[in-house]
């Protein structure tokens, strides 16, 4: 008998507990957002629809071809066509396409890129009415200059190195090795060298900023049709946080 | 610590401006046809006028309840969406008009316009005849319950029932009937076996639910609504969640008659104190059990069983849509109207002012301001309203809504039962506390000078 009243009382006192635990609700800030009215504050690592950046300061297409995520991708989303240029022994990009009715974000390919080209944008709106139009092809994923500028600046990559102005020494290279097996080694001391340094340096980087906790930084999606908008207002912002990811450093 | 300001403000404009729509629409509606069209009529056609008048007086209240119940119910479910987001820190209806306030005149629109379907191998007349007969109760069954809570106004009179409480139980009982016979017609298994747990709980708690009204009726001494709620004028010590009158005495003192009043309530000396002790903790105890198996009763969650989503579809209701569906949706907030109106009728004193008057008498500007009132061009020539059914008003809105957000504040915090540990409860635990308490009533109220 006295184990029952206890019981109730203490089972009494939960349901008190609970209300007011509930009550004390009313002071706190609803947690959801009024969500198509406002943009969500996105990490600047969010996996977002894929792209391939252009080189902000001259506008050349960054992708080498390499093949890199086409291998890597488990989904085999991932389809590229390109061709070797019989004046410079370099593969050229023909076509791009990634299926992302098949892509599950989860960002190998961007990891393996040796030239930072195909990034994750932080645009998630991609519904649409058929699987076909879900294809995107080069045209579509190839950024401007001015959103290529944005991410580059916003997932603080470092800028491409300006393609080596080396149109002899490649010749010369190429000439030197015509045959076909050779082409990664020919294509890659000459290209790729450098820009493999500067993947290295973003992937010291990434814990830094892991560290450095940014809620300010405010998130605008880069769409296609809205691009000058969007670098006037975040490149302020972005500029003030280069500050703060040098301290650790310094 | 108010970082949800704005939330909270626009709950409370909702409630505040809400509330004082209804009742002035309703009130309007009441003394339109009660009383300013009688004066009327009378001044016009003399003797002829009466029989008239007569139906016309008979007919406001049950026209005044029809007005109420639609406006209400769609106020109720738009504060308890709300409340609820603020309790379970979402944002509430904020997109049909100015901040989702007209989300469920919109949502009655819709289900007004949508077809009404009668399923394949359903019983069609008994399908149909199921949202009535739910509905039906608690129209009538609030009928009583006007008199008591309008502080026995001239025009609802003709409501009050000498065995009031004993009526309202019985037309409370009624919709267990229709929620069986709704399942039973839908020709649809999760319908049946919602309306049969929807009968099970329903008899279960029933128990309870009387025998804590039944202490109440033993303290009053008297089922007529409007006879308790006379009882319990006076101030929060004379109402019956706190004893039943068994705190009488000590209100009296506490208004000046000191130690005399205390001897002829507690005319027993030490065994009357102890009993009126007893009798106070045994009218909480009533007070929670009726609560409780009053939210068995409407079905509302943690009792919610009969509609359970997680387990049956949507219960008894799964084959109705449209109109039928609607008067549903409708009856379950008025019977959630209702029950508080019963709570606050039968333990918290009806439109009785908390504050005793010996208290209020003595605040300056407030006996002014009621004479003022009443000599007021409104009150004594137009007879609008009176101060006292105007305060009365004004007390049971505030009681009923708050019991209404209370159960709105219980809906967000406890989760369902499994249907044995509510039966469990019910059998186990709420029919043998109820016996006790009445036990203890009938016995310590010998004691002490109470209300009955």
């Amino acid at each position: 008998m006295a184990n029952l009243i206890s019981r109730a009382f203490g089972g009494l006192n939960e349901v008190r507990r609970g209300l007011a635990t509930v009550f004390k609700h009313t002071f706190r800030e609803p947690i959801t957002k009024n969500y198509p009215d406002e943009m969500p504050d996105l990490a600047p690592h969010f996996r977002g629809r894929l792209a391939l950046t252009v080189n902000p300061e001259t506008g050349d297409h960054l992708c080498i071809s390499c093949k890199q995520c086409e291998r890597v991708c488990p989904d085999k989303c991932i389809e590229i066509t390109s061709h070797k240029s019989p004046e410079t022994n370099k593969l050229e990009l023909i076509d791009f396409k990634i299926d992302h009715g098949l892509c599950m974000f989860c960002g190998l390919c961007t990891e393996v890129c040796p030239t930072l080209c195909i990034i994750n944008t932080n645009d998630f709106e991609m519904a649409d009415y058929s699987r076909e139009s879900l294809i995107y092809d080069l045209k579509k994923l190839t950024l401007s200059q001015d959103e290529s500028a944005f991410y580059f600046d916003r997932k603080e990559m470092p800028l491409p190195k300006p393609k080596p102005a080396k149109p002899a020494p490649a010749a010369a290279a190429g000439a030197a090795a015509k045959p076909a097996d050779a082409k990664p080694a020919d294509a890659k001391p000459a290209d790729a060298k450098p820009a493999d340094a500067d993947a290295k340096t973003v992937e010291v980087k990434k814990p830094e900023i892991k560290d450095d906790a940014k809620p300010e930084v405010k998130t605008e999606e880069a769409k296609a049709d809205a691009k000058p908008e969007p670098k006037a207002e975040t490149k302020p912002e972005a500029k003030t946080d280069e500050p703060k990811a040098d301290e650790p450093k310094a | 610590m108010f970082s949800n300001g704005d939330e909270i403000f626009k709950i409370s404009r909702l409630t505040i401006v809400w509330l004082a729509g209804i009742f002035t629409i309703v009130w309007m509606v009441c003394w339109g046809l009660g009383i300013a069209l009688p004066m009327l009529l009378t001044s016009q056609l003399g003797d002829k006028a009466a029989l008239t008048n007569e139906i016309l007086r008979a007919a406001t209240p049950v026209i005044a309840i029809l007005v109420f119940i639609p406006i209400n119910a769609m106020f109720m479910v738009l504060i308890e969406r709300r409340a609820l987001a603020l309790w379970t820190v979402r944002k509430g209806p904020n997109r049909v008009g100015p901040d989702g306030n007209f989300q469920t005149a919109a949502d009655a629109v819709k289900l007004l316009l949508k077809e009404d379907i009668t399923p394949t191998g359903a019983d069609a007349v008994m399908h149909t005849f199921a949202p009535i007969l739910f509905f039906a109760p608690s129209v009538f069954g609030a009928v009583p319950l006007l008199a008591a809570v309008t502080n026995n106004h001239p025009l609802f009179h003709v409501l009050n029932l000498p065995t009031g409480i004993f009526f309202v139980l019985a037309a409370g009982a009624l919709p267990v009937v229709a929620l069986v016979m709704a399942g039973w017609a839908s020709n649809n298994k999760y319908s049946l076996v919602g309306g049969l747990r929807s009968a099970a709980q329903a008899i279960s708690y029933e128990i309870p639910l009387v025998l804590s009204l039944i202490t109440v009726c033993l303290m009053a001494g008297t089922l007529d609504l409007v006879k308790i709620t006379e009882q319990q004028a006076g101030g929060i010590l004379n109402w019956n969640l706190l004893g039943g009158g068994a705190l009488t005495g000590l209100n009296n003192a506490l208004a000046g008659g000191g130690a005399k009043a205390l001897a002829t309530s507690y005319f027993m000396g030490p065994i009357s104190y102890v009993c009126a002790g007893l009798l106070v903790i045994s009218l909480i105890i009533s007070f929670w059990l009726y609560l409780t198996g009053a939210c068995a009763e409407i079905n509302r969650i943690p009792f919610d069983l009969p509609e359970a989503e997680s387990e049956l579809v949507s219960g008894y209701n799964t084959e109705y849509s449209g109109m039928k569906f609607a008067i549903f949706f409708l009856a379950e907030f008025t019977n959630l109207f209702v029950v508080s109106s019963i709570t606050t009728v039968m333990f918290l004193g009806g439109g009785d002012n908390p504050i005793p008057p010996y208290i209020l008498n003595n605040i300056p500007g407030i006996p002014q301001m009621v004479a003022a009132i009443r000599d007021s061009y409104f009150c004594s020539t137009l007879h609008i309203i009176n101060p006292e059914t105007f305060f009365a008003t004004l007390w049971v809105i505030a009681k009923v809504y708050g019991l209404v957000i209370f159960a709105v504040l219980i809906r967000g915090t406890l989760p369902r039962f499994r249907i044995d540990q509510l039966m469990a409860f019910g059998w186990k635990r709420l029919i043998p506390l109820s016996l006790i308490v009445f036990i203890i009533v009938v016995f310590a109220r010998e004691f002490v000078i109470c209300h009955g």
